[in-house]
């Protein structure tokens, strides 16, 4: 009998023949994005398939995942699950993540698109064609637990109109746009390697343990359908990476650069997840600090020892990633704080216990820095007047996000980076930032930035309210302190209405 | 109790202890399988059971599916026997990799060599018809008194079943070589076990040989080079071996004469810090750094195998990749002991198999 096939080999067959070589036109022009970045693919046969499945089992896997996340779903909503959450403050993690994310996970859609389309190699092309579609499904499944959220509480209603506008939701969206306006290689190096690979564990593991914490199942299984693609989509970050530095020398500093830029957009970013994990779940998994430790210094370290052999160097300015942990989620929050009447989701301030946590979880920073402020707020607010800043903070060019991070060694002076560019000045919250956009001006200089164009009236007009009109967000809904909020009044009444029940 | 597992489609079979999983007893075997989170999320693990039961245990429903788990699927990281089990795992049969089955030996001890200060030369005359191996492998040598068996590459041509050859560097303060050196006697009796080990000579690719060795690590290298000539192969083969200084250098000569008598055979030895008596004429360096030079770091077109102390393997793995071979192109031997598997935590997974 002849040696059965390995599951290389029946692979192989199962999927030779989809390459072709062209005979009405030249590949340059069937391909005409896969030069112009500088990236030398010498033998495009030499990408190993990370994982080897053919597009008949992607979607059997993918119908049965979607079976049962919608068996989840619907449960949830005919038990009314949300009233097993924890308490209704969480939503709020949750109105930040699904209106922030879920248009986000829409573009990774369009630009997997865009680069299974560009990339000559099967492989390559089969790759980025199964994680586009499931991208797609991840918005679907996430507008799905919008839809429910919706029905009982503020926030949700208008997510996509606000994606566009809204100024802190400008910061997940110009990072897309700033990967889908870059090249094919550079995309895939942004998204699939520094983004899924280096940085997605922190966005999901912490996320996802604290909404099974915080008793929010729809969440959660939503979550595990979409990890089981993760695992997919982080191998095929490795595999790019992997390929181009393999393929030719020259690419070596062109990936470099990559990876410095992308790790520190990324990282940007998630000063976002670092506030809801040390602030906005009721119960904590663990702080921003640990996860940083431990997802970052200990696997990303790891990672990057494992590509020196490449040439490849831990991205410039991690040493501030690492010095900011202290800091980072307690700067993000007070500044949420601050604007938490322009926000289409609910601010507060930690109380006794939660402060208590934050000052063991951040022993030289929470007490010496962060507590007198917050005392000097929860004092103000007991008074009757709860500080809203009535003016509007100037942003980075670059990441978009307020410049509020301070310098390390003063931790009550905000770093102010700037630099010209045809006679004009542009702003930045880092260094990071800074060389991010020097190397490409052109680009950012187009940055659509909210403030910015509040100033220069597009934004429906010039007063606080005219501004939330524009952004769709209803005043004394859907924004302001949680503890004047309708979703706390509702969940309070829902809450007795149950107990009421069960006692009866 | 324990159960066999067989990993196809290489054909080895392993114990699994009671309660262990299946990644994890293939893991501390020396056998690769894929893997990424370790518990039960992800489903990089999954493997097809051909033969035997397991228990799932906390496989996600999303990573194993419904239909998965009819077909016969389940997550190593998560699976546990309850039968003998025979499974197919995703990774990559070789044509050139022997399988031989694993006997115990007894033999005795017919000549011992100070090959250095600090290495002894172990040769075993086995009794019945010997060893069959494939040059690579190594034995489990059972010693007296000492509970656990201790592994060792073996030395010789595999041309020479009966005759068998250990290079055994003294370990300060090592129980088992601490006895071989000091009271290991011509004419001993020895149990031992054998073959093992997935570190072979891909003969069938058509690419030159390049060894690279270091200390007694040259044991397998010394094995799979004469087995190379004897078997005819024509194809350039280049050997770097590097020790301390001029006494730690064994088989200098044999190898001198081998390279004097195959045109296709070179022999690069390099010092790291002669001493002033040596008279070197040699390269001086450590093994990756006279590599480098020896072939002005462009090392396409080669399959390396590697054996040395780690640090060497650490520097010769960056040296190769500089030089433009990658993984593919590269093989080691791996023991894969307790505090290894320890420590993977800190390893990353870029790479599979280096």
């Amino acid at each position: 009998m002849a040696k059965p096939m390995n599951m290389r080999d029946k692979y192989n067959r199962m999927t030779r023949d989809l390459g072709w070589e062209p005979s009405y036109q030249p590949k340059s022009k069937i391909y005409p994005q896969i030069e112009f970045e500088g990236i030398k693919i010498e033998n495009w046969e030499q990408w190993e398939d990370p994982f080897r499945l053919t597009m008949d089992a992607y979607w059997k896997y993918q119908a049965e995942k979607e079976r049962k996340l919608y068996a989840v779903i619907d449960s949830f909503a005919q038990n009314n699950g949300q009233l097993n959450i924890t308490d209704a403050r969480y939503v709020n993690a949750l109105k930040l993540f699904l209106t922030g994310i879920s248009p986000a996970e829409y573009s990774a859609h369009r630009g997997f698109s865009m680069v299974g389309r560009a990339f000559p190699g099967v492989g390559a092309q089969v790759a980025c064609q199964m994680q586009a579609v499931d991208e797609l499904r991840h918005v679907q499944t996430q507008v799905h637990t919008i839809s429910h959220y919706n029905k009982y509480f503020n926030g949700f209603q208008d997510f996509r109109h606000m994606h566009d506008r809204v100024w802190y939701l400008s910061v997940p969206k110009s990072f897309f746009e700033d990967a889908q306006t870059a090249g094919p290689f550079e995309f895939i190096t942004a998204i699939s390697f520094s983004f899924e690979y280096v940085l997605t564990n922190l966005l999901f593991m912490p996320f996802m343990s604290g909404a099974a914490f915080n008793g929010d199942m729809a969440t959660v299984t939503f979550g595990f359908s979409a990890q089981s693609d993760e695992a997919r989509h982080m191998t095929l970050g490795l595999e790019v990476i992997k390929f181009m530095l393999q393929q030719h020398p020259d690419n070596v500093p062109i990936v470099q650069r990559w990876i410095d830029k992308w790790f520190w957009r990324g990282y940007r970013l998630l000063s976002l997840v670092a506030m809801m994990m040390d602030y906005m779940l009721p119960k904590r998994v663990m702080s921003w600090k640990e996860a940083w430790e431990m997802y970052f210094e200990q696997n990303g370290g790891a990672l990057f020892e494992d590509l020196a052999r490449y040439g490849i160097r831990m991205p410039k300015y991690w040493e501030v990633s690492v010095q900011e942990k202290d800091h980072l989620s307690h700067q993000t929050w007070a500044t949420f704080y601050n604007y938490g009447h322009a926000a289409a989701f609910h601010t507060w301030m930690p109380d006794a216990e939660e402060m208590a946590w934050l000052a063991a979880k951040y022993p030289d920073s929470f007490d010496r820095w962060y507590r007198p402020r917050y005392e000097h707020w929860i004092a103000q607010e007991k008074a009757g007047h709860r500080f809203y800043n009535p003016s509007l903070p100037m942003l980075c060019q670059t990441c978009q996000i307020p410049m509020l991070y301070t310098d390390m060694d003063d931790p009550t002076q905000v770093v102010y980076r700037s630099t010209e560019y045809q006679g004009e000045k542009y702003h930045f919250c880092s260094d990071g930032c800074k060389d991010i956009f020097e190397h490409e001006p052109e680009k950012y200089v187009q940055a659509w930035l909210p403030v910015n164009q509040i100033y220069q009236g597009h934004c429906g007009g010039a007063t606080v309210p005219e501004v939330l009109n524009w952004y769709h967000l209803r005043d004394g809904q859907d924004n302001r302190d949680y503890l004047y909020s309708e979703d706390r009044q509702n969940w309070l009444r829902w809450k007795e209405a149950s107990s009421q029940l069960e006692t009866t | 109790m324990s159960y066999q597992l067989t990993i196809e489609p290489l054909g080895q079979t392993i114990e699994v202890e009671e309660g262990q999983n299946l990644l994890d007893a293939a893991l501390r075997a020396g056998i690769w399988l894929p893997h990424a989170c370790c518990h039960g999320l992800c489903a990089t693990c999954k493997v097809q059971i051909t033969d035997g039961e397991v228990d799932l245990g906390e496989a996600s429903p999303f990573a194993l599916m419904d239909f998965e788990r009819d077909e016969n699927k389940c997550l190593a990281c998560c699976a546990t026997p309850l039968s003998d089990v025979t499974i197919e795992a995703d990774i990559d049969d070789d044509p050139d990799a022997e399988i031989h089955p694993v006997q115990d030996f007894t033999g005795t001890v017919v000549k011992l060599v100070d090959l250095t200060p600090t290495a002894k030369g172990v040769f075993i005359e086995l009794d019945g018809d010997g060893l069959c191996f494939q040059a690579g492998h190594y034995i489990n040598l059972h010693l007296p008194d000492i509970a656990q068996p201790r592994a060792f590459s073996l030395a010789n041509s595999p041309s020479q079943p009966r005759l068998i050859e250990l290079n055994i560097r003294r370990v300060p303060g090592g129980e088992a070589t601490g006895y071989i050196h000091d009271r290991l006697q011509v004419g001993d009796r020895l149990e031992l076990a054998g073959p093992y080990g997935r570190f072979f000579v891909r003969h069938s690719a058509p690419e030159s040989l390049l060894f690279l060795a270091g200390g007694t690590g040259l044991s397998s290298p010394k094995s799979m080079i004469l087995d190379r000539l004897e078997q005819g192969d024509t194809r350039p083969i280049v050997l770097v071996y590097g020790a301390r200084h001029r006494a730690e250098l064994y088989y200098h000569e044999l190898f001198q004469d081998l390279a004097a008598r195959y045109p296709n055979f070179s022999y690069v030895p390099a010092l790291s810090e002669p001493e002033a008596g040596d008279a070197w004429e040699g390269a001086t360096g450590f093994v990756h750094e006279v590599a480098k030079a020896h072939f002005d770091n462009d090392f396409r077109g080669h399959k390396a195998y590697l054996c040395g102390p780690p640090v060497m393997i650490d520097a010769c793995i960056t040296t190769l990749m500089q030089g433009r071979l990658f993984e593919r192109d590269i093989y080691m031997e791996k023991f894969i002991s307790a505090a290894d598997a320890a420590q993977t935590a800190r390893k990353s997974p870029l790479f599979r198999s280096i």
